[in-house]
This record gives structure tokens, sequence and C-alpha cells, in this order.
């Protein structure tokens, strides 16, 4: 049976091409890419897609929280203040959820905790596993500043973990847990995964280039998104459907035919009630890895066939890890308010094993429904139906 | 807003113990000191983490008590720290010689390791998720499962775990000792009347296990610190047949509960 559409009533972004929606909205309308060289320092080359200027400190009440991450959650949280007001009106705080997830959590202050460690034999006074490093410390400082004191978890499945509180909210919404959630997530750069995903051989030195048949990689990237899930209210786009899958294949390579993302999109237009036909865009996982990109295209096309257009983000923003699906969620709404589809950067020439319409100009026009894909080592999938308001 | 689900399966791991019963008995077992993993096959079993065979164990048992298919069954996994001894082990790497790191430790380095290591093993296409949340993670990924019962009418297995955290990142006396617990839960029409049933998750004062025969008090207050106790907790009030509010923390969450009782109790 199909899911109830749920109105999706605040959205908040900040990455490497905005510390806000509007600027990743003209940044998107623009075609200009945030990625450059790591702020990190690499014993390699690294092109990454860092957040840009200074963020805000915490308040004094929540300093020893104090991380990137959660200077992130509490800017997001900013942006979307008059939205969070509102919805502290409709709803009763216990029964506001915190929905959130990350691949990285901490662990950028660990690494720098743990260095410190290692040359000075002790870790830094300020440093506390439960208030830097676990998923509870981004929690606690989200419900404290939203004034949220629902559930609160986060899911963590790598490069799906922000788009899984999506699923999370519909089903506890829909079973009467709960009556709203601010769902998303939030990524920071580390030098573990940009080390990690160089040791996969699937990073790329320059600019990545999904679709491209010369693509040779990814770029990491980070930031977070926030999206406000509610029983009711006042639609700005809504969450349509959510379908979830796994591909019982490897711990770290897709599915070579994409079999798991092929089951995560039919799942999600079943869920959504909704026919391939209907769909006027993909925001594609399109990491610009040689693997991912031909699996992915070859479900798509499998589903969609070759018109609707398919576009990846991360040349934009580079791959956000934990951040991905729930910002790329947030591109989605993007399109739809705004009645334009952003180009995908630098596909140019596009892989021939890739048939889909890979969008490499912008595309202004009526945009009435969106599907998000994400996909994670674990062979974890996921795919969103964000529609527009009816 | 009232809701119900069935328990039809439990499972655990604890060192040194055979499995769930074995707990409960009180019956040391040196043949248990490490997670066995049988679900696994021996090639992906090399590479796991101790913290993944654990749950891989535990997951099995309420896998096999609860008889659903393996195939299909969604998952949940939760845990406070993860695979951080994994991570630890990457940044010594990181920092130790500047060489590459061993892209398999770093593959498996995620939260989800076991969670994609077991969908591997048992051919699982189904939704699996992996979640943390602290001392709240108990309550939190069983909220989780139920979610998935009561809106999608799935069977569900939850496991939490989380192994001994890494010494170098904690302060002495704060750590403890690994240990994973599994919960299968299903809609309540599905299961038969003798089986326990979960309703009511909510912030209330909840009765834990309190001792344990077999295990000394030090190791006990060891192992109550493990952020994940609180499943085991609830696996062992209910193999023991024991009904009423259960707490899912010992007191360092929020204070979650859940009421455990029998059919139109």
């Amino acid at each position: 049976m199909p899911m109830t559409p749920y109105p999706i009533t605040g959205f908040a972004m900040c990455n490497s091409i905005g510390a806000n929606r509007d600027e990743v909205r003209q940044s998107l309308f623009e075609g200009r890419s945030g990625l450059g060289p790591s702020p990190i320092d690499l014993p390699f080359e690294a092109m990454v897609g860092a957040v840009r200027g200074e963020l805000s400190p915490l308040p004094s009440s929540l300093t020893m929280w104090s991380t990137r991450a959660t200077r992130i959650a509490a800017h997001l949280l900013g942006e979307i203040a008059p939205e969070m007001e509102r919805l502290r009106e409709r709803w009763r705080p216990d029964r506001i959820a915190v929905l959130l997830g990350t691949s990285t959590g901490g662990a950028d202050t660990t690494e720098n905790a743990y260095k410190h460690y290692l040359s000075e034999g002790s870790l830094p006074e300020d440093y506390d596993l439960f208030r830097q490093h676990t998923f509870g410390a981004i929690l606690h400082v989200v419900r404290e500043l939203a004034g949220a004191k629902g559930p609160a978890w986060m899911a963590s499945t790598a490069c799906t973990s922000s788009a899984k509180p999506l699923a999370t909210a519909g089903r506890l919404i829909s079973s009467g847990m709960i009556d709203a959630a601010i769902v998303g997530g939030i990524d920071t750069l580390c030098a573990m995964t940009l080390h990690g995903f160089r040791s996969l051989d699937a990073s790329s030195k320059t600019a990545c280039r999904p679709f491209a048949a010369d693509r040779d990689g990814l770029n990491i990237g980070e930031g977070g998104a926030f999206l406000l899930i509610e029983r009711s209210g006042d639609p700005i786009a809504l969450l349509e459907g959510v379908g979830e899958s796994s591909d019982a294949y490897h711990i770290s390579a897709p599915h070579p035919e994409g079999l798991g993302a092929r089951l995560a999109m039919e799942r999600a237009l079943e869920d959504a009630g909704c026919a391939a036909a209907s769909v006027d865009h993909i925001n594609a996982h399109g990491t610009g890895t040689r693997l991912n990109d031909v699996s992915e295209c070859a479900a798509i096309e499998a589903i969609f066939g070759r018109e609707v257009p398919v576009v990846s983000t991360k040349g934009y923003t580079g791959h956000m890890l934990g951040a991905a699906g729930a910002t790329e969620a947030a591109m989605a709404i993007l399109s739809i308010v705004e009645g334009w589809i952003p180009a995908s950067l630098r596909a140019d020439p596009v892989d021939e094993k890739i048939f889909v319409n890979v969008s490499q100009e912008r595309v202004d026009g009526e945009v009435r429904r969106v599907v998000s894909n994400s996909f994670a080592f674990g062979g974890n999938n996921i795919s969103v139906v964000i529609g527009a308001p009816r | 807003m009232t809701w119900e689900v069935a328990v039809v399966g439990c499972g655990a791991f604890v060192p040194g113990f055979a499995g769930l019963s074995g707990w409960v008995r009180g019956e040391p077992s040196p043949d248990h000191l490490t997670a066995r993993a049988e679900i696994v096959p021996k090639r992906q079993r090399r590479r796991a983490s101790s913290l993944s065979k654990a749950v891989a164990d535990a997951y099995a048992d309420a896998l096999g008590e609860s008889k659903f298919d393996a195939a299909s069954v969604a998952s949940v996994f939760g845990s406070a720290i993860g695979e951080a001894t994994t991570m630890v082990g990457l940044l010594d790497q990181m920092w130790g010689d500047a060489a590459m790191l061993s892209p398999m430790r770093f593959a498996t380095s995620v939260h989800n390791a076991a969670s994609g290591m077991l969908s591997i093993a048992t051919d699982n296409r189904g939704i699996t998720t992996a979640m943390g949340a602290d001392y709240d993670t108990p309550a939190m990924a069983l909220l989780e499962g139920i979610g998935l019962v009561l809106a999608r009418g799935e069977s569900v297995i939850v496991c939490c775990g989380d192994e001994a955290p890494p010494e170098d990142l904690v302060a002495d006396g704060v750590g403890w000792s690994l240990m994973t617990a599994a919960i299968a839960l299903c809609p309540s029409s599905d299961a038969p009347a003798s089986c326990p049933r979960l309703s009511e998750l909510m912030i209330a004062p909840g009765e834990h296990l309190s001792s344990q025969p077999g295990i000394s008090e030090n190791q006990l207050e060891e192992m109550g610190r493990n952020p994940s106790i609180g499943l085991l907790d609830l696996v062992v009030a209910i193999r023991e047949g024991t009904r009423g509010v259960r707490a899912l923390d010992r007191g360092a969450g929020r204070g979650y509960s859940v009421r455990l009782h029998g059919v139109a109790e």
C-alpha cells in the first residue's frame, strides 16, 4: 500500500557551494562548483568540497559539545529558525523527533585528539569521547537548540546515512509515534576518509566528473542539510515515498548490474504509488567512480528509460558521504520549487556504456516529482521520491 | 496511541557464556570466549571485527528462534561507538608510516559494517539500518524496529552491541566489556499467543538486571556501563518470563523503558 505523503515544511543546507539554501540555489543555477584543494594537510593531492568561512561558536551552555559537526548543525537550525518556531507551536515537544544521519560524526575531532595523544602521550584536556565523538553529541546539541524532546537517533549507514531518516520519519509519523521530525545529516572532512578513499583507488585528484567517459573517482565534500517533516502542514514539497534495499553482493563495490539500486528505486515508486513515467528528474548518487555510475545508470535505464534528465550534484559539492542523501533530497526540493534542473557538471563526453539522459545543461521547466538516490558501503541503498504540493 | 508488537526470538553474545541461554543460566563456558559468527562464510569472517562477529552470533540466535526468512527479514543494528577500535587502527596506520591505509579495514570501519556483512552472508536484499544514540541506543533501535513492524508489517531483527572502547580514548574506570543482544519482532497478529508482547515505549522508571550468577559484581558493573546493555536486560527478562516495565538503559540515558507483557494483559 502506498505511504501517505507527508509535508516537508522547511529545509536548510550548508556545503561548499553555499552557506544557506539561497547561496546553494544560486550556485546550482549558475553551474558553479565548490570543489577546491583540501584544507587538511595530506601527503597526496586531493580535491574536496569544504564549507567556506567560519562557523559560529555554539552557545556557552553547549561549548563542551563543540565540534565542526555540531557547529554545522547549529548553523542549519539557525537557517530554519522561523519554520522551527512554527513547528513547535503546532506539536508537543515530546512529539518532535530528531532523526539524523552521519558517517563521520565527530571523527575529525577524534583524529586530532588522537594525534595529540600520539605526540604528547595524553588526550587534549577538553576531549571527551561522548561529548565530541559519538552521535549523541550532535543529537544533544540539536535537541537542545531545537527544543525537540521526542525520540532522537543517528543513522549511520555510510553514504545513505542522511537519507535513511526520511524513511524513518515517514514510518514513525504513520504509526503514530511522532507528529514531526527534524531529519537530515552532517558530515565533516576528515583525513581518515580522504586517506581511505585513496586506498580504495576511488578518489580523483581533479574535480570529479560523474558519468564522463574518463571519470576517475570522487571528491569528498562536507556540510549538511536539515528538512522538517510533519504529519500535516503547509508543504514546500511532499515526501511521497522511500525505497530501501541491500545489494547482498560486496562490502564496498556496487552490484555490477545495479540490482540493489533498481530494487530501491522500484520500491520507492511503489511506496509513492506513482509510475516511473511521472518522474521528471533523477538526482543520481553519481559519485564519479568507474563502477557506481555505470551500474546506477543501468538500473535507472531499466526503470525509467532514456529520457528522464539524470543529474549528479556531486560535481558541485563533492560526495558529502553521510550528509549526501539529505543534501540531495533538499536539492530535489529546490528543483521543484524553482522549476529547473541543475546541469550535471563535467560529464562531457558521457561514458558510452551510459545510456540515460545525463543532463549537461540546466533544464528550465516545471518539475513535479524527483527521485533522489543514495547508495553506500555494505550494499546499502535508498531512493526517495519528493513531489510538488498537490 | 496504543500499539503492540510480538517478540518471537532472542539472542545474545557475552564473552565466556554459551549464548543467551548460557548467560541466563549463569554457566561460564571457556569454549565461548570469542564469537564464532558461523552464519558468516569463512572468508568474510576472517575480515570481520570482534564486534561484527559478536553481532553475528546474537543475530543468528534471534533469527534461528524466530524462524524468519533470512533472505528478507529487515534488520536494525544499534551501537554507540560502532567500529571505534577499527578506526583507531586506521589512525595508527595513517600517522604511523603515512603509507596507504588498508582498503579492507577502511571499508569495514563504517558503522554499518555488521549490517552489510550479514546482508551479504544471508543474501538478504531487504531493509537494513545501522544507528546509534549513545546510552539510548537500545531504546532507539527498538523504536526503529517497532516502526518497521507497525508501519510496514515487516518482520525485524533488532540487534545492539558495543565493544570495549579503545583504551586510549577514554579515562580509566569508564570503559566496559563487549556484549551484544538481539530481539526478533513481528506484527502481533502474526505471532502465537504464547509469545510475549511489547508496548508503550516511554520515558519512565523500569526494572533491569541487578545480579547475575556466574559473574563477579565488578564484571557485572563493568558490563552495565556498556551503552547497549538495555537490550541484553530486556532479552534476559523475556527469556526468564519476567513481565512489567523494563528499563532500556541503566541510568546513563534519557530513561526509556518498554512494557513487556503477555497477550491481553
